[in-house]
């Protein structure tokens, strides 16, 4: 058994540890352990400090937006950044943002969700069927297509994407919602953790009974692959759904109507306009906070399907 | 079917579409529409729609004005970054995409550029001459190419010096008439802690502007090709003093002039003067509390040679490669830059730079400004400037990255080194980067 | 491993029976995978190997204008390496590569061992409310880059930032966009974005031991420390190293940081990194040849050097 199914059963594990981990706390705090019990504290006090600094660190430049957001521009730059203005515009700036330009933000926010929702749903679907392909069918070629694919995974998306525009220029698609759409559905990354999950959890003798059931390849997969390979796909998911929705230079380089542009560029596209007019300032925070929201409240809940573990292995 | 046939079949497909697409993707902007059939105007009763990019705001507004009167030509302005901050890189795109709108702003500076990559419309074969009367010439030479005119002027940038009259008369002193004056000016506003100005290390297109007031000029465009002079004592009389300048501390180089570090100085009273485009006027109207405080003069000179004044920035609308209404997007500009009508919609909603017209400045800018102390200073001040200009100046097709390889050589001024080097070494680099291109390039005969 | 022998003998078997269905079942057996598998590869040669392609066909590609702006002719030819040599003698862009190359010398470690410590400080059972720092921490990965780097301008910004009066405080004058300064001011933006990512993994791979080693090592009187280097560091090792090699990937394709802060920190250049540099000579020196021979020299550090790191720290373990 590789290493990377070992990190699967992680789940199980995981489960049991934090049982025991319970178990364990209600034993020390019914007191067997008296004599550490003090320094025991000073270790919490200590641990929680240095983590609640960290925390600092990282919620300061979200504090900062926030408070921003609710300021004129003229406040902006007169009173002190973090804290709040005497008088509080947030609503007037949030509706600025809303209405600027007959409502471009919210189309800007919108395509964002289509490219990353659709994108990261066909991704996801393509990765599975390959991986799945690739781990439960033995036939030449197999090891060529692989490699080729691993070695997609070390390019940087980056060096592509010029290329790539000069390609969709000539198929005509540069400048069109297919000109993000279609490199976003290709995962080389996903299609290699479904093929690490598939090889370890989709059963051979599964396969097999269905196919004595005579359904047909297809239709195992579609059934019964896709089922067992659920949770690796929600990773995958999640994977490419935050990369689309993060990225930045693909669109940069295949759009140029704003109208289709996800709300990276759009805001970018504002904040190019600050030195010229600082009213600019305004809708760039305001936008800001309001482009963080969703994927913030969306991170805070998805941490936990984070599996960590899926990842496990693959540099192998 | 055996797999090894099928992997030959799929491998052959594969090489032979790939094949395929690359003969087909020939670099971009190597055809020019301007050798092409000249597009026919749309006809009676066809309803055009043009688009127009730019980085004017509310230039919609300008837009709508026009539409209503011509139902038939209907513009609709989308809002771009300015220029080299992503605007062109879009346009760029858009042009290799075979797509783009039919008018975009393409500042004068940048015309040759978009010409070297056959983006834009020669408007002579459309008609432009019959109305070339109707501007400033400096404006209209700079927007003309080997005998073909690739642009209409939209808006410049002629120079002046906005001052702080209060600080200036805590030392006693009057706005410099000259670069000597000026230098005087400033090592006593020194002793106040208050900078003369701010000096862009990043932004060589000021550092153009005062060599182009000297005298200097670059590149000229000859029969054999390009002549380049980056040398000429004009040009190193400007990075001379201006070294000086920096290293006695007289100007900051901290922020460039309409950062927000500038705009937090400027309130707070650490900057005396600010030697800047007319469009300037506008910006410094953002400085917080600032009502009042400024007043507008004629920049410095240097004495007996060079010019009364310079320009800094400055666009055309200019039509694009692949505009299917070339004539009607034509006859929009001319409305639009030089009827009362057009120019005063563009002041007052898109605020937009020095008019192009030679007979027109605009209804509000030929009154004085509140701001500016009561001052008249459109008609005092930048109407006597837009007579005093270095009309010989011409931009060449790489120029956005001559100012790169110029800034980049301008920052090694925090790190020991001079202006002075810094500009006889772009010569160098530049002339390689139009070798590079095959363009012909050599440098001027002393 | 099994899975590919099992399925290999199942093909085989169902080879050998010379019935009429399960011919049939062999041919759909052979041709099930590529039909899974088309939609990807299609895509992926699409998008992957077709503009790699392209960009080394372009790369060796010259375009040659005459005159005074190619009126007098336009040539394209065979360049032979002169793209990759003009590349290559290009100052500025070698400087962007050095300059990557010491920003992940010192961000990736940090940012690694920076993400080490929170995921054993947060697994150390000594923390109170890791829900909620898990939570904190792993927000900034929410934020796009572009996004992170407009929230961070703007407290390197003096005039703007609070940053500035709170350090006026304590009597220092901090220069984030100054030029020794702003590669550093970009490291902590992407140490913010990605430290709480990289601390979740290394998370659920150290809730992947077993809580009898932990017991047994208690027993054995191990302290804290100890476990943490004896037991927690080996077992997370491929989890760091997966970690490293996409962080080296990512320091290459550092752009929209860059790109952002070109607006405010004069210092930064327009090919302050590779890509920012592959993208200034296509798009704004429409020099898509150039470019091209840039793109490919990126991909092939990118790749050398996650080879080589590879190769090192495999060649340490064994």
């Amino acid at each position: 058994m590789t290493r990377s199914s070992v990190a699967f059963e992680g789940t199980k594990r995981e489960q049991k540890a934090v049982a025991r981990k319970v178990a364990r706390s209600v034993k020390t705090s019914s007191g067997k352990l008296d004599r550490s019990a003090g320094k025991r504290r000073t270790t919490t006090i200590i641990v929680t400090g240095i983590l609640v600094i960290v925390a600092v660190y990282f919620l300061v430049p979200v504090y900062w937006v926030v408070v921003a957001a609710t300021k004129s521009s003229q406040d902006l730059f007169g009173t002190f950044g973090f804290w709040f203005a005497p008088k509080i515009s947030l609503w007037s700036n949030l509706h600025d943002v809303l209405t600027y330009d007959g409502g471009i933000f919210v189309r800007w926010l919108l395509n964002s969700v289509l490219y990353a929702g659709v994108g990261a749903l066909v991704a996801t679907y393509l990765a599975a069927a390959g991986g799945y392909a690739l781990a439960k069918y033995e036939f030449k070629g197999r090891n060529l297509v692989f490699g080729t694919i691993l070695g997609g995974v070390l390019v940087p998306g980056t060096a592509t994407a010029l290329p790539l525009f000069l390609l969709f220029s000539q198929l005509h698609l540069a400048n069109t919602y297919w000109s993000v759409l279609l490199p976003s559905i290709v995962s080389p990354f996903g299609l290699f953790l479904c093929r690490i999950y598939a090889q370890a959890t989709v059963d051979t003798s599964l396969m097999e009974a269905a196919r004595l059931d005579g359904a047909s390849e297809l239709r195992i997969f579609h059934t019964l692959g896709l089922r067992i390979l659920s949770p690796a796909l929600v990773t995958v998911f999640l994977f490419q759904l935050v990369g689309i929705w993060n990225n930045y230079f693909l669109p940069l380089v295949m759009l140029s109507d704003p109208k289709k542009f996800p709300v990276t560029l759009g805001l970018n596209n504002w904040l190019s306009q600050v030195d010229r007019l600082p009213e600019f300032y305004q809708l760039t925070t305001g936008g800001v906070l309001l482009s963080i929201i969703p994927l913030g409240i969306a991170m805070v809940v998805l941490q936990r399907f984070w599996r960590g573990g899926l990842t496990e292995g693959s540099v192998k | 079917m055996s797999p090894l046939t099928r992997r030959q079949l799929l491998a052959t497909g594969l090489s032979l579409s790939t094949v395929a697409l690359l003969a087909a993707c020939a670099t971009p902007g190597t055809t020019s529409v301007n050798s092409l059939a000249k597009v026919a105007a749309a006809a009676p009763g066809e309803k055009v729609q043009l688009t127009y990019w730019a980085w004017l705001k509310g230039l919609d507004k300008v837009c709508a004005i026009w539409n209503a009167g011509h139902p038939d030509i209907q513009v609709e302005a989308v809002f771009i970054p300015g220029g080299n901050a992503g605007g062109y890189q879009k346009m760029y795109s858009a042009l290799a995409a075979g797509a783009g709108p039919d008018i975009a702003q393409v500042e004068m500076r940048s015309v040759p550029e978009f010409v070297l990559v056959n983006g834009l419309v020669d408007l002579r074969r459309y008609g432009a001459d019959s109305y070339e009367h109707l501007y400033d010439p400096t404006l209209w030479k700079q927007a003309s190419y080997t005998g073909g005119l690739y642009g209409i002027p939209q808006d410049s940038g002629p120079m002046a010096t906005f001052y702080r009259p209060d600080l200036l008369d805590a030392v006693g002193a009057a706005p410099p008439k000259t670069w000597d004056e000026w230098t005087q000016v400033a090592t006593e506003l020194q002793k106040t802690k208050v900078f003369m100005d701010s000096f862009a290390l990043a932004d060589a297109s000021v550092f153009a502007a005062f060599a182009t007031q000297a005298g200097a000029q670059w590149l000229t465009p000859e029969k054999d090709g390009w002549v380049i002079d980056m040398t000429d004592d004009a040009t190193l009389q400007v990075a001379r003093f201006f070294d000086t300048a920096i290293d006695k501390n007289l100007v900051t180089t901290a922020y460039a002039a309409y950062s927000p570090g500038w705009f937090a100085a400027a309130a707070d009273n650490q900057l005396a003067t600010i030697t800047t485009a007319s469009w300037g006027d506008a910006l410094i109207e953002g400085v917080a509390n600032a009502s009042g405080k400024w007043k507008v003069a004629p920049m410095p000179t240097w004495g007996s040679t060079g010019y009364g004044s310079s320009y800094v920035g400055g666009s055309t609308a200019a039509v694009l490669a692949n505009s299917k209404h070339p004539r009607e997007a034509l006859e929009f500009t001319v409305w639009m830059t030089t009827t009362k009508e057009g120019i005063d919609a563009l002041i007052k909603y898109c605020g937009i730079g020095w008019s192009p017209a030679s007979d027109f400045i605009g209804t509000t800018r030929e009154q004085p400004s509140t701001f500016f102390s009561g001052q008249n200073y459109n008609e005092e001040v930048f109407v006597p400037a837009t007579k005093q200009q270095n009309a010989d100046w011409s931009w060449w097709p790489v120029t956005q990255q001559s100012f790169n390889i110029l800034s980049d050589g301008f920052r090694k001024k925090g790190s020991g080194g001079t202006l002075v080097d810094a500009v006889v070494s772009a010569e160098k680099q530049i002339m390689t980067v139009f070798q590079n291109k095959g363009l012909s390039i050599r440098k001027a005969s002393k | 491993m099994s899975a590919a022998t099992e399925t290999r003998r199942t093909a085989a078997r169902a080879g050998h029976g010379s019935t009429g269905p399960s011919r049939k079942r062999t041919g759909s057996m052979k041709r099930a995978p590529w039909i899974l598998l088309a939609p990807f590869l299609v895509m992926f040669v699409l998008t992957f190997v077709v503009p790699i392609l392209i960009a080394l066909g372009s790369s060796f590609t010259k375009v040659t204008r005459s005159g005074l702006f190619g009126e007098k002719g336009v040539t394209t030819s065979f360049a032979g390496f002169a793209n990759y040599a003009e590349a290559l003698q290009d100052g500025n862009f070698i400087a962007s590569l050095w300059r990557m190359l010491l920003f992940g010398v010192v961000q990736v470690p940090v940012m690694l061992i920076f993400c080490t410590v929170l995921a054993l400080l947060m697994e150390s059972a000594s923390a109170k409310w890791p829900g909620f720092f898990r939570a904190a921490y792993f927000l900034p990965y929410g934020v796009p880059g572009v996004i992170a780097t407009i929230l961070w301008s703007f407290l390197y910004v003096p005039g703007l930032s609070p940053l500035f009066d709170v350090a006026k405080l304590v009597g220092v004058t901090p220069d984030f966009l100054g030029p020794n300064t702003v590669l550093w001011s970009i490291a902590n933006i992407v140490t913010w974005s990605y430290t709480g990512y990289n601390m979740l993994i290394i998370i659920a791979q150290l809730k992947s031991i077993p809580v009898e080693v932990y017991e047994a090592a208690k027993v054995d009187g191990a302290s804290p420390f100890r476990i943490a280097t004896s037991i927690q560091l080996p077992l997370i090792r491929p989890a760091l190293l997966l970690t490293a090699v996409f962080s080296i990937i990512g320091t290459l394709q550092l752009f929209a940081e860059a790109q952002v802060l070109q607006k405010v920190a004069p210092a930064v250049d327009s090919e302050f990194t590779p890509n920012l540099a592959a993208y200034t000579t296509a798009f704004a020196y429409n020099d898509y040849n150039v470019a091209a021979a840039q793109a490919v020299l990126i991909a092939l550090v990118a790749f050398t050097l996650s080879i080589v790191f590879l190769k090192v720290t495999n060649r340490k373990e064994s």
